[in-house]
């Protein structure tokens, strides 16, 4: 498997354009555009989605499972994100779309929020037991663990290596299902059901386990007419499940699926949340420069407002936050799981990472630190005589990366137009 | 190696300008992340830039700031035109500050600074004149030892 086979994204021949639109969103500038065509440096990309928000010919596609691979599996079972109830319109509760997951084809559908609860009391488990480093980060966002990993690698050992609470609930499930049920193991799918791009590679590329517990994850937007279609079929079946709610929820584990969601729940520690990609950068760079010392836990989420403004989400995020919270409202802060079942598992580490995470080391101009720095001071005099248009017009975001992709000599003077001219 | 063989850039810094305050420090961290020198020693040299362009905004009218980066040593001397440092043995202990109540809102004025650059750095020199400015003259070894 190589680098680039690892990120999920994928770029349709067909349907770009080569225009620029993906090229200057990049947060972490992976897109050229090379023959007209976008393409993506696997090993500058973190996965976060941005590309899929911006390309005005939706075509960038992320790799999540779908619903005939599902098929390979005897039993089906599907964890839907939290996200996934503020989906549908207000009326529709929680439990309906549970059942709804079930009459289109899974046969057992488990609810996250109160795993996203007990997530969260061992984060807080976590930091009291560990004074240093400061602050920790939340490491629930993939994204945010592999921007970590290629960007700040000194940030690594500040992460808290509690695993997510979809690789939990997996866990947990995968433990002691084939036991309940009396299947074998082998023949039970566990999916995840999420509106992020990045949720496959963490499962296909797991950085702190050898092997995820998960066997996939379809996308809100490719289950989103099913659920539909499933829910206005079964008015009787709406009747029922409000009648007879058979699933606790967890309002502090809803609130996850929002920015500061997994802040809130912690009442007695100095936190921090922030959202979106652009300010999650900002603030690891003030991370790394020895500030926010005295916040014990940092929460960053690379969507705007959180997962809720997944790229892979149908609903716009705005409504979608509403009716989350509405449903936090709802069911209060009411604490739902048992303080000793999280410690129990706390300490048989059964939520902690198998590996910690390691750096990944980003790619220097030249392997020679010596060279490196001609490199640098040659690129610096590119850019002098660039024209600064930043118009992308050479395939580059901007023209300083033109300039560093000329001394890497992936691209040349003259694919700048301007420079074309002054020849 | 001779200075030719030396990566010099140059930054200019404005006194009171809080809004782009780490945006120096910032460019620096990442272009000798770019040059691909360790993460322990750009993470010394991220602390002190920093402690050192906050001294400027915080207290200065105008600074600058002289990098210079072989693969042996990073170098940056940062020189400011402000009210100096009466007593420099004064503000290189810990907790010692001459930071405004508004400063310290804004969570500055800890009287880390100083101290702070000190222990990130392998030579430090400091000369100030009060009335006219201080000019630091800091260098991180690229094989140094200091934690």
């Amino acid at each position: 498997m190589t680098a680039t086979n690892q990120h999920p994204l994928h770029i349709s021949d067909e349907k770009c354009i080569g225009c620029i639109h993906c090229l200057t969103a990049c947060p972490t500038k992976a897109i050229r555009i090379k023959g007209g065509k976008a393409r993506i440096n696997g090993d500058l990309c973190i996965d976060c989605g941005e590309c899929i928000r911006y390309c005005p010919q939706d075509a960038i596609a992320s790799g999540t499972t779908s619903f005939s691979d599902l098929n390979a599996f005897k039993y089906k079972v599907a964890i839907p994100a939290t996200v996934l109830y503020g989906q549908f319109d207000n009326a529709t509760l929680p439990n309906e779309i549970l059942f709804a997951l079930r009459r289109i084809g899974f046969d057992y559908v488990y609810e996250l929020s109160t795993i996203c609860e007990l997530n969260n009391s061992a984060i807080a488990k976590y930091i009291d037991n560990h004074p240093r480093p400061r602050p920790l980060i939340a490491s629930t966002c993939p994204v945010v663990v592999r921007l970590i990993q290629r960007r700040f690698p000194s940030l690594c050992e500040n992460i808290v290596p509690i695993e997510p609470p979809r690789e939990i609930a997996a866990k947990i499930l995968r433990a002691t299902l084939p036991r309940i049920l009396k299947i074998s193991p082998s023949d039970i799918g566990i999916i995840h059901i999420t509106p992020c791009s990045a949720k496959m590679v963490s499962i296909n590329f797991p950085v702190s386990m050898e092997k995820s517990y998960l066997d996939g994850a379809i996308s809100i937007r490719d289950i989103y007419n099913p659920i539909f279609q499933a829910l206005r079929q079964s008015q009787d079946e709406t009747i029922m499940c409000h009648l007879f709610p058979e699933t606790i929820f967890s309002g502090i584990g809803m609130g996850t699926a929002l920015s500061g969601g997994e802040t809130r729940g912690l009442k007695n520690h100095r936190t921090v949340a922030v959202s979106g990609v652009k300010d999650t950068i900002r603030v690891l760079d003030q991370v790394e420069m020895g500030l926010l010392k005295d916040v014990d836990l940092l929460e960053c989420t690379v969507c705007p407002d959180g997962c809720v403004g997944g790229p892979l989400a149908v609903e716009n995020r705005f409504l979608a936050k509403s009716r989350i919270l509405r449903l936090v409202n709802l069911m209060g802060e009411r604490t739902v799981i048992d303080n000793s079942d999280m410690s129990t598992l706390y300490h048989k580490d059964f939520l902690s990472f198998q590996n910690p995470i390691k750096p990944i080391q980003a790619l220097p101009l030249d392997e020679d630190p010596g060279k490196a720095i001609q490199k640098a001071r040659r690129r610096n005099k590119l850019i002098k005589i660039l024209p600064h248009k930043d118009c992308g017009a050479c395939g580059a975001p901007d023209c300083a990366t033109l300039a560093d992709d000329i001394v890497r000599e992936t691209a040349v003077l003259t694919d700048c137009p301007f420079m074309k001219e002054a020849k | 190696m001779s200075e030719d063989d030396s990566l010099r850039q140059e930054f200019q810094i404005k006194g009171g300008d809080f809004v782009r305050a780490g945006t120096v420090s910032c460019a620096i961290k990442n272009l000798l992340k770019e040059i691909g020198l360790s993460a322990q020693v750009i993470r010394r040299v991220a602390i002190a830039a920093y402690e050192a362009e906050m001294n400027i905004i915080m207290y200065a009218w105008q600074g600058r700031f002289d990098l210079s980066v072989t693969p042996d040593r990073v170098r940056i001397v940062v020189e400011d035109s402000g009210p100096g440092i009466e007593d420099v043995e004064l503000a290189m202990r810990e907790g010692y500050s001459t930071a405004t109540p508004e400063m310290r809102e804004l969570g500055f004025g800890a009287g880390m600074g100083l101290p702070n650059i000190k222990k990130n750095t392998d030579e430090l020199r400091i000369d100030s004149t009060v009335g006219r400015g201080t000019r630091l003259d800091m260098i991180i070894l690229t094989n140094g030892h200091k934690p």
